[in-house]
């Protein structure tokens, strides 16, 4: 399995070659010089040459493209044109907040997911079926920034339970702090979380639960659940560990999939809870024309993606033993 | 009666900021992230309210945007082509070292090297030399007489020694402003913290906070959470009304210091015309735009000269909404409908046009709209072109369009918005308009040291501009702030919170 992880990781090569030069093909071909954008409306020509000197901007295509290759292969992803500062650094400081949002709305939508998914399928037909399809049917359709800018009205405006802007104390040292027994960060932490994760979790619960549901109703059917049922088994025996075993197959293949709907859904979700991730970064990056920026976090959100599939692809061989990677 | 409303409004301001400004922790919403904090390279709207509590200028200028002295205590003028500052005497920047005349020149000439890549060059160019006569002297030697000069030397004046000794003032920046840098979480808040060596023993408030929201909306649902105490332009019409009717917040309208304008480009072989230029202006609905599509924000314009400037005269106008008469102009300019498709024509040829904006902004598309709308009602078969910022200034900027809508902001000075703009020489001269009378005019402005002087020929520039029409000013922006009842330290119409506190 080692040697197939590694063999996954070292295909990323040429992915991330290719992700570049699409990248940069799509920056050449837009319209928009971002010696310009730097400059701002009152840009002369003067200034707009000369800054476009210093950037480099003037040199052939191929040897810009050669440079950032060059560049790349010794960890240098150069410096972003707005922000003065390395793109490594900018996206240092944002990939984690990003990654907390990600991770904790894909938790949420995984055990949400399921149990709507599994109860539906239990329940086959009934009023709570059609409330749990219903869920799934107004989660899909909802879009997230009118879901976040609901929950924000609701939680932080009527009620007054969650603060409405912000990221708290960062997440993983809070858990820690709260392992260690002292749980006040983590409680803040988690309290600025909430919205932007349930924003994110609960358009992807819904989803997950609509695939649960139908993988159970075909594991409920097979032979092996009626021998199960057969042998005189607890009804939560057969649902929870033959049925759902066998039904998660599909839903974690899909799960790797929707973690790169997270990260794209996070560049909402962050502009409208003021979270400083890397959603807002490319934003602005984009309508900036800030290319190493742009490469920066395409390249980053990819990575990012390869390495979550490359994980569920281990998960399968975790969940079916059968499986065996050479 | 508006002036006097904006001036009510203004003093009302620094009033409410003397009385009690010291004791709060203040936190503000803002639409972007700052890019740097280094006020030579700063970009974006957040970066210069912070950078104007962070750094202090040679000069500060007012509430009717006269310089007014900061680290410059006076200045003189011995010649048209030389000016004179004497800095305060014992001014500390943030890192305990003394302000002296060579972080002025270090300050002004790293702008005027392209390296920098700062985005105010175009503003000093006109400077030959900058030089320390001696510790507390800065001597500045023009090209050639310059006398907007003064209103942009609120450039924050960093420290040389800190700089040059690699210190990095994006991110940790170092000026002898009220405020200094507590941290900085990027993407998410700027916190700032009082200096207590500032030279004028005054800090205007405990902290400030700039929490970055970028969506309107949320940043308005923050703030009536009790999340945010200060939020202000730009904001969303819909979200406007609704906090507008809440009796828990305050809120003040003030002039602000730009323009919303179409381009009218001068160079296409169709709009060289001014007949026509004339009679499509008639067909701009400026009051719906204003009253409807800005809630009453901003305030209809008139010419190219603002409310809040010292060169306004309200008796200089363009053309205003006239449909009738945009008809009869459209008819002496030999446009008419002569084949009864309800299109004008001329020579066989059917008058079509592109009109263009930027798509970053609903507001503008939203006025776009309406204008094609007005002038598809009234024989122009007008078409919309919508483009992300930079395509669209890329397109513009070389003269591609026919009618663009677009806006200038930070008119400190009417030479900002007039001579690069209208001069045959201009470098924002996108349209190619040419006026030898109006470059004489637009030359004399900026080389006069009388304020009558430019009065005078700024007024009468102005008037050939709204009678030849390579602009038409939509709006005069409005600048818009809504704070919470406990707060008494709002900002000055440029948003900036500075001037407020001293006033």
């Amino acid at each position: 399995m080692l040697i197939y992880t590694a063999r996954r990781l070292i295909l990323f090569l040429p992915i991330a070659i290719g992700i570049v030069a699409v990248t940069f093909a799509i920056m050449q071909l837009l319209p928009g010089d971002p010696a310009a954008v730097l400059l701002g409306e009152d840009a002369s020509e003067e200034g707009v040459r000369d800054i476009r000197q210093a950037l480099g901007l003037d040199q052939p295509w191929w040897i810009r493209l050669g440079t950032y290759y060059f560049d790349l292969l010794h960890g240098d992803m150069g410096v972003s044109y707005f922000q003065n500062q390395p793109v490594v650094d900018a996206i240092g400081q944002r990939l984690v907040p990003t990654l907390e949002v990600a991770i904790v709305a894909l938790l949420i939508s995984i055990v949400i997911g399921i149990v709507f998914g599994v109860v539906a399928a239990v329940r086959r037909g009934t009023p709570i079926d059609a409330f749990c399809m219903l869920f799934a049917q107004l989660g899909v359709s909802m879009p997230v920034f009118w879901f976040g800018i609901l929950l924000m009205y609701l939680f932080a405006i009527q009620l007054d339970m969650l603060p409405s802007i912000g990221r708290g104390p960062p997440l993983v040292p809070a858990l820690g702090r709260a392992l260690m027994g002292n749980p006040g960060d983590l409680g803040l932490a988690l309290m600025h979380i909430a919205m932007p994760a349930l924003t994110l979790g609960l358009t992807n619960a819904a989803v997950i639960s609509r695939l649960v549901r139908s993988s159970m109703l075909e594991t409920l059917g097979q032979d092996y659940i009626r021998t199960a049922r057969a042998k005189g088994l607890a009804p939560t025996r057969i649902v929870l560990v033959h049925s759902l075993r066998n039904a998660m197959l599909t839903v974690v293949s899909v799960m790797g999939l929707r973690f790169g709907a997270l990260l794209g859904g996070a560049v909402l979700t962050e502009s409208i809870f003021g979270w400083p991730g890397l959603g807002q970064l490319a934003v602005a990056a984009i309508s900036q024309r800030d290319i190493p920026l742009i490469q920066g976090v395409v390249l980053t959100f990819a990575l990012a993606f390869a390495l979550v599939n490359v994980l569920v692809d281990l998960l399968y061989a975790v969940i079916d033993p059968r499986i065996r990677y050479e | 009666m508006k002036m006097v409303k904006l001036l009510c409004v203004l003093a009302a301001g620094a009033l409410l900021a003397t009385s009690n400004a010291s004791a709060q922790n203040i936190r503000l919403g803002a639409d972007v992230d700052a890019g740097t904090l280094d006020p030579r390279v700063m970009r974006d709207t957040t970066a210069y309210r912070v950078v104007n509590l962070l750094y202090d200028g040679l000069v500060q200028l007012d509430a009717s945007l006269q310089p007014s002295p900061n680290l410059a205590e006076s200045w003189s003028n011995p010649e048209p082509t030389m000016w004179i500052f004497n800095l305060r005497d014992g001014v500390k920047f943030h890192d305990g070292s003394s302000l002296d005349a060579g972080d002025v020149v270090f300050t002004f000439e790293t702008i005027l090297d392209p390296e920098l890549k700062a985005r105010f060059r175009s503003l000093f160019t006109p400077i030959e030399t900058i030089e320390a006569v001696d510790d507390l002297t800065v001597r500045i030697t023009l090209k050639e007489p310059y006398a907007p000069l003064l209103s942009y030397l609120d450039m924050g004046i960093v420290p040389s020694d800190y700089v040059e000794g690699g210190g990095d003032l994006s991110s940790n920046p170092v000026g002898t402003g009220q405020m200094q840098l507590a941290s900085w979480e990027r993407g998410s808040r700027i916190v700032l913290e009082p200096y207590g060596d500032h030279w004028s023993g005054q800090t205007p408030a405990n902290g400030f906070e700039f929490v970055v929201v970028g969506d309107n909306t949320a940043r308005a649902q923050a703030f009536e959470a009790g999340d945010l105490e200060i939020i202000q332009s730009p904001l969303s019409p819909q979200d406007i009304g609704r906090l507008v009717g809440d009796d828990r917040f305050q809120n003040a309208i003030m002039g602000g210091l730009g323009i919303t304008y179409l381009n009218i480009n001068v160079s296409d072989p169709l709009l060289a015309d001014p007949q026509l230029r004339r009679a499509l202006s008639m067909l701009v609905d400026q009051e719906t735009i204003v009253g409807q599509i800005y809630e009453g924000v901003d305030q209809v314009a008139t010419s190219i000269l603002l409310p809040s400037s010292w060169a306004y005269d309200a008796s200089i106008t363009q053309p205003t909404f006239d449909p009738e008469g945009a008809s009869s102009a459209f008819a002496a300019a030999g446009w008419t409908d002569t084949d009864g498709n309800g299109i004008l024509d001329r020579d066989g040829q059917d008058l079509e046009l592109t009109l263009s904006t930027h798509s970053e902004d609903p507001n503008r598309i939203q006025a776009l709209e309406y204008i094609q709308f007005l002038m598809q009602e009234n024989g122009v078969n007008a078409s919309i072109s919508i483009s992300d910022w930079p395509a669209f200034s890329a397109g513009v900027r070389v003269g591609e369009h026919q009618i663009a809508l677009l806006g200038w902001l930070n008119i400190v000075d009417p030479d900002r918005l007039m001579y690069a703009q209208f001069h045959s020489s201009g470098t924002l001269n996108w349209g190619g308009y040419a006026n030898a009378e109006v470059d004489q005019l637009l030359d004399t402005g900026r080389a006069s040291i009388d304020v009558d002087d430019r009065i005078a020929a700024y007024q009468a520039a102005a008037g050939m501009i709204a009678d030849e029409l390579p602009y038409f000013v939509i709006a005069y922006q409005g600048y818009q702030v809504f704070y919470s009842g406990d707060i008494s330290l709002v900002p000055d119409a440029r948003g900036m919170m500075r001037s407020a506190a001293r006033n």
